[in-house]
């Protein structure tokens, strides 16, 4: 219920942000203006649902590259060369913190504002954002069918991201209070990180 | 060079003109493919090295993209699905691994397996590889003697894996960039992560490439009758 209020909430932001994108032509840019984004939990996603995306999506063929908005560092592929003085080598040293957070980043920043509405509704309904959209092929994808909704990597991404961050009225819920993957999530994104 | 007194009808004419001899040169030869960037790519990789191995044989270019121009868009008239080269170690270009069974393992459990030549090339034609599915686990493993008599000849020296997988990318040195072990590129394909363990481990290779008297090993084990 008051999920669904926050959303509706979240939805009158979106199209203030639109107005004032308008509105933007003829004004000068404040520069005060700060766009907040709801992010989903950052450390279940670096204990159990990086080492799942940076397999299945990372390979140096596919996000692993540069050029991409969702672009991936991990050790089985493309390397954050600008930490420990760009001495980090493909297939070598162990995925690094930096390279999970920038990974983090690179997901949340695909589509900021369909982030948070998602987090504001509680992870209700997420196949509205285009981070699964494409891998599950309901919007074109070059790299083809990646996910699908029955297998557990995807399991593993919903579960994390319908743990609350928020409460039904916006406000956050601080990272140490928030829930944890279940038992059964935890499986899915152990078995999908062992992929293929 | 800009000549003003020209109408600018008379440069788009001229341009035109220009444009349709490229076109009519592109489709002379499939070499001069009009992708600018898939002609950089193949003009990149340079001339054939005559003294090294037979020029556009099945032994030519170790460690290069193979499909790159095995491909649709050229200049090579085969097309590969797979093709890649197996080196002992990661440094040297002239240690390359012969007869090492390079197997592949498809979403669906499938697996088919290749046998490099004597210059560490294998390659793969769509009408070998039919059920071919992206994404790939792949595995090399060198054995004593491939193919051969004796109760140890099938007995590995060396097996790796790739613990990542290949997304859609047909050559192995896409990836395994030759020469270039950094953040973008796990270096060349190797059985050993050392030169000086390949000194070691003293691997069989060839003398002569190709050798008419040795007839190619082309089955691995699981596929011999
Ligand atoms: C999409 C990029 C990519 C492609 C294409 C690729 N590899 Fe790899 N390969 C890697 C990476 C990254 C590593 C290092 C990390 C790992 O083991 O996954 C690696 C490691 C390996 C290893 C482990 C030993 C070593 O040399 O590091 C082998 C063996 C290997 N690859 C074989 C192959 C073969 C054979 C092919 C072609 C059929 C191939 N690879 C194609 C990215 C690729
Ligand atoms: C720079 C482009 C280029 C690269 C890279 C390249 N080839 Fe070729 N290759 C050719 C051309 C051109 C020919 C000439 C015959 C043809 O048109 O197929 C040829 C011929 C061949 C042939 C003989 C075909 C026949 O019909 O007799 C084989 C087999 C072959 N290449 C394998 C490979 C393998 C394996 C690799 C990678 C290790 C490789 N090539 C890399 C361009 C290339």
């Amino acid at each position: 219920m008051s999920a669904i209020r926050v959303a509706a909430v979240m939805g009158v932001v979106g199209t203030a942000v639109g107005l004032l994108a308008l509105a933007a032509c003829a004004s000068s840019p404040d520069e005060n203006r700060l766009t907040v984004v709801i992010t989903p939990d950052f450390d279940t996603y670096v204990a159990s649902v990086d080492a799942y995306l940076t397999r299945r999506c990372g390979s140096l063929d596919c996000h692993g590259q540069p050029g991409r908005a969702y672009r991936i560092y991990s050790r089985e592929g493309y390397r954050l060369y600008t930490i420990q003085d760009g001495s980090l080598v493909s297939g070598q040293q162990p995925t690094q913190a930096e390279e999970q957070r920038a990974n983090f980043q690179a997901l949340v920043s695909l589509e900021p504002e369909e982030m948070s509405r998602l987090m504001g509704r509680q992870g209700e309904n997420p196949n509205q954002l285009l981070f699964l959209r494409k891998p599950l092929k309901i919007e074109r994808h070059k790299g083809g069918p990646a996910m699908a909704e029955d297998d557990p990597g995807y399991r593993c991404v919903v579960a994390w991201l319908q743990i609350p961050v928020v409460q039904g009225d916006g406000t956050p819920i601080p990272p140490a209070q928030r829930a944890k993957l279940s038992t059964n999530a935890l499986r899915n994104c152990a078995t999908a990180s062992d992929f293929p | 060079m800009r000549h003003p007194h020209h109408s600018l009808r008379e440069r788009v004419g001229r341009s035109l003109g220009l444009f349709a001899g490229v076109v009519l040169v592109g489709s002379l030869g499939s070499s001069c493919n009009l992708d600018p960037v898939h002609r950089a790519g193949v003009n990149n990789l340079g001339d054939e090295q005559g003294g090294l191995y037979p020029p556009e044989s099945a032994y030519h270019r170790p460690g290069e993209p193979c499909a790159l121009c095995h491909s649709a868009a050229g200049p090579a008239g085969l097309q590969f699905v797979l093709a890649g080269t197996i080196f002992w170690g990661p440094d040297r270009y002239d240690r390359r691994v012969n007869k090492a069974y390079v197997r592949i393992g498809g979403p669906e459990k499938t697996t088919k397996c290749f046998v490099t030549n004597c210059n560490g090339n294998f390659f793969v034609r769509s009408e070998d590889y039919k059920n071919l599915k992206f994404p790939l686990l792949v595995s090399v493993e060198r054995v004593i003697d491939p193919g051969g008599p004796g109760p140890t000849a099938e007995k590995s020296i060396r097996v790796r894996r790739m613990s990542s997988h290949i997304g859609r990318e047909a050559s192995c040195a896409t990836c395994h960039i030759l020469g270039l072990r950094d953040f973008g590129s796990p270096g060349q394909i190797r059985l050993y992560d050392t030169e000086s363990e390949v000194d070691t481990a003293k691997p069989p290779i060839p003398a002569q490439c190709p050798n008419v008297d040795e007839p190619p090993l082309t089955q691995c084990p699981e596929d011999r009758l």
